[in-house]
């Protein structure tokens, strides 16, 4: 989990989900690259962002995008986010005695537009919070940015805002994250995406 | 040596035409008339009991079955077979809900049934099933009504019969369906529809009947919900459905 | 102690591996190649365990040849990568997982585009404009970062890998004489002198 380094958060709004991650990737305390993917979209409304060891994370990604691919040819629709982590859960507790090293959140909106989000341990059990939820290197850093910007019904520009703040301000103390960071907001309408330039040092 | 061959005893006659697939459907067409309808609200599956003797203890017979919270099914045909597919059927669901906790939608299980049979027509060493299959299930989509017969083909119906008074009976429910019928109704009409052509007493004892609908559930939380729920009327309600026919 | 080293230019890739053979603190010989061509136009490097690095890199250059012999097109740069990536992330979770690292570099042909992935052994794969294995990363990553550029011509790349050299010879304790100097590009892949 501290091998390679990373940071995400995901949060809730009113009628609209964000996601966030960090764009390093590095082996220990060099930096090799600042615009490494961590978070991906599975469908218009389901996102899942994938913090830990590196390879796992793009395992996992072209696993799971198979298997929503397989899901939308077999059931001919698409998966709902809170279907999408149960089945995360159960990859990921398939592999219970040799695991993935990756915490996944999960962030989108349910088939009546419910805000969703998520995040589960190693093994796959989940955790729902009603407000926010962050995995990586600088989870306990972001704990502390979110626990104090994070207010219920953020409107979608108000969620980009708090969730930027949380982000890029709790990876300016954790040495092995940051580098700028990535956002995307999910409302019903549309999706809102913005990269964003943080400490590059 | 010999084990390791097995050739499909299923194949290809001159004229394109699969004759054990078709001896499969003659098993069915001998078996027990089974009826399903589905209505605006519901599905109901209902179909005959018959027991070789009255020393039978009718009580431990079951021909409609639950698959699966919201999916149960009915055969027409061959009971051993049937049964075959009934534990396939209940433990593909449970497989479905231990990757993606819900329950699977009916479509899924109907084409997990489906596949099933399928394999049966083209592996080595095995024979086709002599049943044919209503699955009647609500979910996410609302009622549905499916048939699966031995060849692994299968079709969605508004209401359907299989069996011995297949022919009968449909023509029977082309008459008397409605797209605007409740699930009472369709219960009503499934009943009337068996009793055309049923030998000897019809009683709660002598028919099975199953539904799909919504139902109020309690979550965890506690929270009341409303989800799909398939389940057998008791002998008390086949009896006032009966009373109200007579 | 090895030491792999690419730069990418305006159409090429620009590639360094020291010629070195040891087995612990013992020099066997100078004048290892290690490197593989996996086409025409895709160059791997690689570094790691002996025995492993051959096997694995010869392996990855059979199935790629195999590929455009059955197919009749030669695999991508970034399907080679992938392709890569699959083997040793397989590999990592297999009872005995092979410990190398690589980097990939390939020059489209008909489009002359140039792509450089790294992948260490334990099958994380980034794409990079510049890249380094092994401790020489340590030395030779802030000279790149310090003068590379987009669109590099093959005389500024050279120049640029010779920074980094001399880097390793003034401050990295290994004694490494000499390096297979490697240039991909859309005509294919050739040993220059620095």
């Amino acid at each position: 989990m501290e091998y390679n380094g990373s940071a995400i958060i995901a949060m809730k709004g009113k009628n609209c989900v964000a996601i966030a991650a960090d764009r390093r990737f590095g082996v220990q305390a060099l930096t090799l690259s600042t615009d490494f993917k961590k978070v991906f979209q599975m469908n218009e409304r389901v996102f899942i962002g994938l913090p830990g060891l590196a390879t796992d994370v793009q395992t996992l990604y072209e696993r799971f995008r198979f298997k929503t691919n397989m899901y939308k040819l077999r059931e001919e629709r698409e998966i709902t986010p809170s279907t999408f982590a149960r089945m995360v859960s159960s990859t990921l507790y398939e592999k219970r005695f040799g695991p993935y090293f990756c915490e996944p959140v999960i962030a989108g909106l349910e088939k009546d537009g419910t805000p969703y989000i998520c995040t589960m341990d190693l093994l796959g059990c989940i955790t729902t919070p009603a407000d926010f939820v962050v995995s990586g290197t600088a989870s306990n850093q972001m704990y502390g940015m979110a626990e104090s910007l994070w207010e219920p019904d953020l409107e979608p520009e108000e969620l980009f805002e708090t969730i930027s703040q949380s982000l890029l301000n709790a990876v300016d103390r954790d040495a092995i994250s940051g580098w700028g960071a990535v956002v995307h907001v999910i409302t019903p309408e549309r999706i809102l995406t913005r990269t964003l330039k943080g400490r590059m040092d | 040596m010999s084990d390791r061959y097995s050739f499909s005893l299923t194949t290809f006659s001159p004229s394109g035409k699969l004759v054990q697939i078709e001896y499969a459907l003659n098993a069915v067409a001998q078996g027990v008339t089974s009826i399903g309808i589905k209505a605006t609200n519901g599905v109901v599956i209902a179909t005959e009991k018959k027991v070789p003797s009255f020393l039978v203890d009718d009580s431990t017979m079951e021909k409609v079955s639950l698959i699966c919270g919201n999916i149960g099914m009915v055969y027409s045909g061959m009971g051993p077979d049937a049964r075959v597919l009934v534990d396939k059927a209940r433990k593909s669901a449970q497989e479905y809900k231990k990757v993606y906790h819900e329950e699977p939608p009916t479509a899924m299980l109907v084409k997990e049934v489906a596949t099933v049979m399928q394999e049966y027509t083209q592996s080595g060493g095995v024979r086709p099933f002599g049943v044919s299959l209503l699955i009647a299930g609500f979910d996410d989509t609302g009622p549905s009504l499916y048939q699966v017969d031995p060849s692994g083909s299968y079709w969605a119906w508004k209401a359907s019969a299989i069996g011995k008074n297949m022919i009968n009976a449909k023509t029977f429910l082309e008459k008397r369906y409605s797209s605007t019928m409740e699930i009472e109704d369709a219960v009503h009409n499934a009943i009337l529809t068996l009793k055309e052509g049923f030998e000897g007493q019809m009683t709660e004892s002598t028919i099975e009947i199953g539904i799909a609908q919504l139902e109020e559930i309690t979550t965890k939380e506690g929270k009341k919900e409303k989800v799909g729920r398939f389940r057998k009327l008791t002998p008390s309600e086949i009896r006032d459905y009966l009373a109200n026919i007579a | 102690m090895e030491v792999l080293l690419a730069i990418k230019g305006k159409d090429f890739i620009l590639t360094a591996a020291d010629r070195t053979s040891a087995r612990s603190i013992v020099v066997m010989k100078q004048g290892e190649d290690k490197s593989r061509a996996l086409n025409k136009n895709i160059l791997m490097l690689y570094s790691g365990e002996a025995g492993d690095t051959v096997q694995f890199a010869e392996y990855i250059q059979r199935n790629i040849q195999l590929y455009g012999i059955k197919n009749g097109v030669p695999l991508s740069t970034s399907a080679a990568a992938s392709f890569t990536r699959k083997e040793l992330a397989t590999s990592l979770r297999s009872r005995n997982p092979y410990h190398v690292n690589v980097i990939i570099a390939g020059t489209d042909p008909k489009t002359a585009l140039p792509e450089l992935y790294w992948l260490d052994y334990l099958a994380a794969s980034v794409k990079l404009n510049f890249a380094a294995h092994g401790h020489a990363s340590y030395f030779t990553l802030s000279t790149m970062d310090r003068y590379w550029r987009e669109g590099l011509s093959l005389e500024e790349a050279k120049s640029l890998l010779n920074k980094c050299i001399a880097e390793l010879k003034v401050r990295y304790i290994a004694n490494l004489p000499e390096f297979t100097v490697k240039v991909v590009d859309k005509d294919g892949i050739r040993e220059i002198d620095l």
